[in-house]
């Protein structure tokens, strides 16, 4: 499947992929309003660690068998069986984290829900990886090897 | 191939749905006693305080069992299995398995106090048909009493206390939440708690006797001498594996059913047992211990189906992991959380409402008890599943976890999402 790699020697810690985040999971989609005004704020699922010398945006890995999916008491978290992508349910959510007490990459935020990358949900591109001013996040599905 | 799974809770849906993975075509039938389709167990809680409607509580789409192909059998509880027909009675019917795998779960544990046993409002909180009973039971003017403030008599306080106004909690322990919190980190939630709850707390208590009018209990008289009026108990002072069915048919058990802790395989070689029934050998300390958590459940129900239908995937690592809320607080706990020994060593950080506790044997990362700290636990966690040396750690353990504690190796093969 087509997922999202980082690549941390093009990283320049700028956090646009967190701003464009929020806003395509906002309400106005607008990334004026997202970023400042809205309530409640959209999280971003991207995530900038590091610093100015060294950076990398951490995203959902969504892994082949995910332990979040096997690790969650409610069934809300699942894996798409046609596209591959791991996705909360938030009706079904209770907010426990269980998930992000398994979850190996550090790819789940704490909110009212589990709040994790949807990979813009069928976008042909996510926006993280669309506005990426130094293509430091890549969309392909030739596998984190090829990157 | 015929399967047959007893119990279709965490591990009997997760077993269930690996064999179908590995075998196409064999029958799939899973029996329970309970009414429902496979449900969350630890959402009965969220539907007692009004959280989730009993819709969302539901495991998988109705429609999802018939186009598996797995057959469950609801209001079927098994009542006896025959190893040498290879048939389980349940019902007025007998079925034909060639492999079976017992995942029936835990039972309340009720110590025995004076003139409690057979009282119309006793309960128990341990599945949705209890949940239903105290939601419907429950008014603003209920006096309710639960004992235990386990996971589960804390969760059953928590939602009551939406609905009640008078919430008592009695627990043996001097602390609540003792199987995760430690003496620190259990005062600092309970008075949270208590403030946010309205809950009240008589630790290091228990109840002798109940006082009784037309078999229904008015009160509790306490050991210390205390007396509770009381209009709903909550009997919720631990469980214990329901062993049962495994017991009759002479499987071996000892607390728990006793498993290889890799395949899951019972003392009788078609037979298999996952879930709260088992006893779990902890990787972290060797330990044999009962470990009824869902993450292990399901760990453990998916390597028995896989097993079963001559699939290799084994149980990789067996430790406690839980997360848990009240009110909003957020209880993340991994591995030895109450570690005694001279090789165990343990530091506290604290901030404002957060704090966070990490246990060490010697230069690795055992265990882990954060409150508001939660942030990308599952790599501490990740580093007590692998053993992981903390001299390789590029940052301070105290730090925010990510992938910068680790050299850029290791960090790569992250980012790639291989496997760790």
């Amino acid at each position: 499947m087509k997922k999202v790699y980082a690549k941390e020697e093009l990283c320049l810690n700028c956090h646009l992929c967190e701003v464009f985040c929020k806003t395509a999971h906002s309400l106005s989609k607008d990334v004026i309003k997202a970023n400042k005004y809205e309530q409640p704020a959209p999280a971003a699922r991207v995530k900038v660690y590091g610093d100015n010398k060294l950076s990398v945006a951490v995203n959902c890995r969504h892994c082949e068998e995910p332990k979040c999916v096997k690790a969650c008491i409610t069934g809300a978290m699942t894996k798409d069986k046609k596209t591959g992508i791991v996705s909360v349910n938030e009706e079904k959510c209770i907010g426990c984290m269980t998930c992000l007490a398994v979850c190996p990459f550090g790819c789940i935020q704490t909110g009212k829900f589990a709040v994790k990358c949807d990979l813009c949900r069928g976008e042909d591109e996510p926006a993280c990886v669309k506005n990426c001013p130094n293509r430091a996040l890549v969309y392909t599905d030739l596998g984190g090897a090829e990157v | 191939m015929k399967y047959i799974i007893i119990g279709a809770s965490a591990a009997g849906l997760a077993c269930a749905e690996q064999i179908r993975k590995e075998d196409a075509a064999g029958s799939i039938t899973v029996m329970t006693g309970e009414h429902y389709l496979p449900y969350s167990r630890p959402t009965i809680s969220y539907y007692l305080k009004g959280a989730l409607k009993p819709s969302d509580m539901y495991l998988r789409k109705p429609s999802y069992y018939a186009a598996n192909g797995i057959e469950i059998l609801t209001d079927t509880p098994a009542r006896e299995i025959n190893r040498e027909n290879k048939t389980v009675k349940a019902g007025r019917k007998s079925y034909a398995y060639d492999k079976l795998c017992i995942c029936t779960g835990s039972k309340p544990f009720i110590p025995p106090m004076k003139h409690v046993e057979g009282k119309a409002n006793a309960y128990t909180f341990l599945d949705f048909a209890g949940a239903k009973i105290l939601k419907q039971k429950a008014t603003p003017n209920t006096k309710a009493v639960i004992i235990g403030a386990g996971l589960i008599g804390m969760k059953a306080a928590e939602g009551l206390s939406k609905i009640c106004q008078s919430v008592d909690v009695v627990e043996l322990a001097p602390r609540i939440l003792p199987s995760i919190l430690d003496e620190a980190s259990a005062k600092k939630v309970q008075k949270y708690i208590e403030e946010k709850g309205h809950i009240h707390f008589h630790l290091g208590d228990t109840v002798k006797e109940a006082k009784s009018k037309d078999k229904r209990i008015t009160s509790l008289i306490l050991n210390s001498g205390k007396e509770l009026p009381c209009d709903m108990l909550v009997l919720a002072v631990g469980v214990r594996p329901e062993t049962q069915l495994a017991e009759q048919a002479g499987i071996e058990t000892d607390r728990g059913i006793l498993t290889d802790p890799a395949t899951m395989r019972t003392s009788d070689s078609d037979i298999y047992a996952a879930g709260d029934c088992t006893v779990s050998v902890d990787m972290l300390d060797g330990s044999k211990k009962i470990l009824a958590l869902y993450p292990n459940a399901v760990y453990q129900g998916t390597a028995a189906g896989s097993q079963m239908a001559g699939g290799n995937i084994l149980v990789s690592g067996t430790y406690a992991v839980n997360a848990i809320d009240f009110y909003g607080l957020r209880i993340c706990t991994c591995g030895l959380i109450n570690a005694q020994g001279p090789q165990y060593t343990d530091k506290t950080a604290q901030h404002g409402d957060r704090y966070k506790r990490l246990i060490f044997e010697n230069n690795r990362l055992v265990g882990f008890v954060l409150i508001n700290a939660g942030e990308n636990a599952g790599i501490y966690t990740s580093l007590i599943e692998n053993r992981t040396d903390l001299a390789e750690i590029q940052t301070d353990i105290f730090d925010t976890p990510s992938l910068f504690m680790f050299e850029k190796a290791q960090r790569q093969k992250r980012l790639k999402g291989e496997s760790v």
